[in-house]
């Protein structure tokens, strides 16, 4: 493919790792007590903000927020601080596993609810259909 | 688990109520949900989902008026089915050089004019010249009343087009020919009643912002006039109107988003669980399930695989979503 610039960042470049690149890096942070900054690449809000504010919810966080360093970088740092009951690190672990069990549960009730709504909308079709037999 | 540590709203009952349902819209609220999940879950569906779509064209022949590179693009933006695009591999992690039928599927369009009246050619005279998984992955989306698909180009007598298309697997976020779907709807408190947008008018707001009255009936008790600002409250019910392109059924949509996100959490938790030496967790042996068991590697095993981690890993999910018999198109 041509490619007016170099400058230009090959479109695939946000989301695909490079080999042996991680996820998330996990750094302490020596000035609070309790802090780690934990920096993912190749993520974005979607990932940032979901765990961000699902963190505030729990009592033992103090802090939680995350930032996008620089726009043309698809990485962003997430700094939590907790109250020392549990590590930065196993309450960000706890709060993906409660995410994806609440996705999952998500998931069965909208199959569920799809599945029923179209019944309904077929009984109805079905009905609609005989009455104007009858006539 | 101690119930109190789980945010308050997840102890309300999730629920979704359907609006509306077709081939080609998913209308439908979350209730009891929150805004980050329900926004991810947007983004997800948005750009994350692998489709099928034209990614290189071999030309072979173009006389028409239109430039190659015009065509391409306009190729490239022509929806093609998605079905079973779990078990076709991404191109880049794919041993062949360039392109396979493990990895691609191969259109071919070739058309000539010969009369003196305009030809057009359609998005149905691409044809299918390579072997597939299934009989429907690449086809192209024809939901027109006479099954013609989108104008690609128009020949005069004696011009010829004759192009070899390959289709692989992509997401929106490399380019949004792939994206699943049309658009996603989406909308919280339509009374506006946590003050989360302000307005712009001319004269009176609520002359010149339209409020959706069906979302506004779903959403609890309406807005009161003059009625206290509650500082504590957050919205609870997420209207998404989950529109498809045409190549994945709309509840596919919805149910690989999930999948999508999941997967990506699964693949930060592995990482943090997996842990590198010297850190200061105590797991108990690294790879045990932690904490709450529950969920993991049981019913739904197959978010565990790492993100991108070998295409054939994430066909485990695919199962998932016909298990539930809720894919009758």
């Amino acid at each position: 493919m041509t490619r007016l610039t170099d400058d230009v960042p090959h479109r695939h470049e946000s989301f695909l790792r490079d080999y042996g690149e991680k996820i998330v890096e996990v750094q302490d942070e020596t000035r609070t007590p309790n802090t780690s900054l934990f920096t993912f690449n190749k993520e974005d809000h979607t990932l940032g903000n979901l765990i961000s504010q699902r963190l505030h919810k729990y009592p033992f966080i103090l802090f939680s927020a995350y930032k996008v360093p620089h726009p043309l970088f698809s990485s962003f740092e997430l700094r939590v601080q907790t109250d020392g009951s549990i590590t930065p690190k196993e309450a960000v672990l706890r709060c993906c596993q409660e995410i994806v069990e609440d996705l999952h549960k998500l998931k069965g009730k909208f199959n569920t609810e799809w599945a029923i709504h179209l019944a309904k909308q077929q009984v109805d079709e079905e009905r609609r259909g005989r009455e104007r037999e009858q006539f | 688990m101690d119930d109190d540590l789980l945010p308050p709203e997840d102890n309300g009952d999730l629920q979704i109520a359907f609006i509306e349902a077709s081939n080609e819209r998913a209308h439908f609220v979350i209730k009891n949900s929150n805004l980050e999940t329900a926004n991810s879950l947007r983004r997800t569906m948005l750009a994350e989902i692998p489709t099928l779509a034209i990614d290189v064209v071999e030309v072979l022949d173009n006389t028409s008026v239109l430039a190659d590179e015009f065509i391409c693009h306009r190729l490239g933006l022509i929806p093609l089915s998605a079905k079973g695009i779990d078990e076709l591999l991404y191109s880049r992690d794919c041993e062949c050089d360039g392109y396979c039928e493990l990895c691609s599927v191969v259109l071919t369009l070739q058309a000539k004019c010969e009369s003196s009246d305009v030809m057009k050619v359609y998005a149905r005279d691409l044809v299918i010249t390579s072997s597939r998984g299934n009989q429907q992955l690449g086809n192209p989306v024809l939901t027109d009343p006479d099954r013609l698909g989108s104008c690609i180009v128009k020949l005069r007598r004696g011009q010829a087009i004759h192009m070899r298309c390959i289709a692989k697997k992509g997401i929106a976020k490399e380019h949004a020919k792939w994206a699943p779907t049309a658009a996603v709807g989406f909308e919280y408190d339509p009374g506006n009643r946590l003050r989360h947008l302000d307005y712009w008018y001319e004269e009176d707001p609520k002359k010149e912002w339209p409020v959706n009255e069906q979302h506004l009936n779903m959403d609890g008790v309406p807005p009161q006039e003059g009625e206290p600002f509650d500082y504590d409250a957050v919205p609870t019910r997420f209207f998404f109107d989950v529109e498809t392109v045409g190549g994945m059924p709309p509840d596919e949509i919805v149910t690989k988003g999930i999948s999508t996100l999941q997967e990506k959490l699964a693949a930060v938790i592995q990482e943090l669980k997996g842990g590198d030496a010297g850190d200061n967790l105590d797991f108990g042996g690294a790879q045990s399930p932690t904490m709450n068991g529950m969920g993991y590697g049981g019913q739904d095993a197959g978010y565990t695989t790492p993100y991108g981690g070998g295409g054939p890993s994430a066909t485990a999910y695919g199962g998932a979503t016909s298990a539930y018999g809720g894919n009758p198109w």
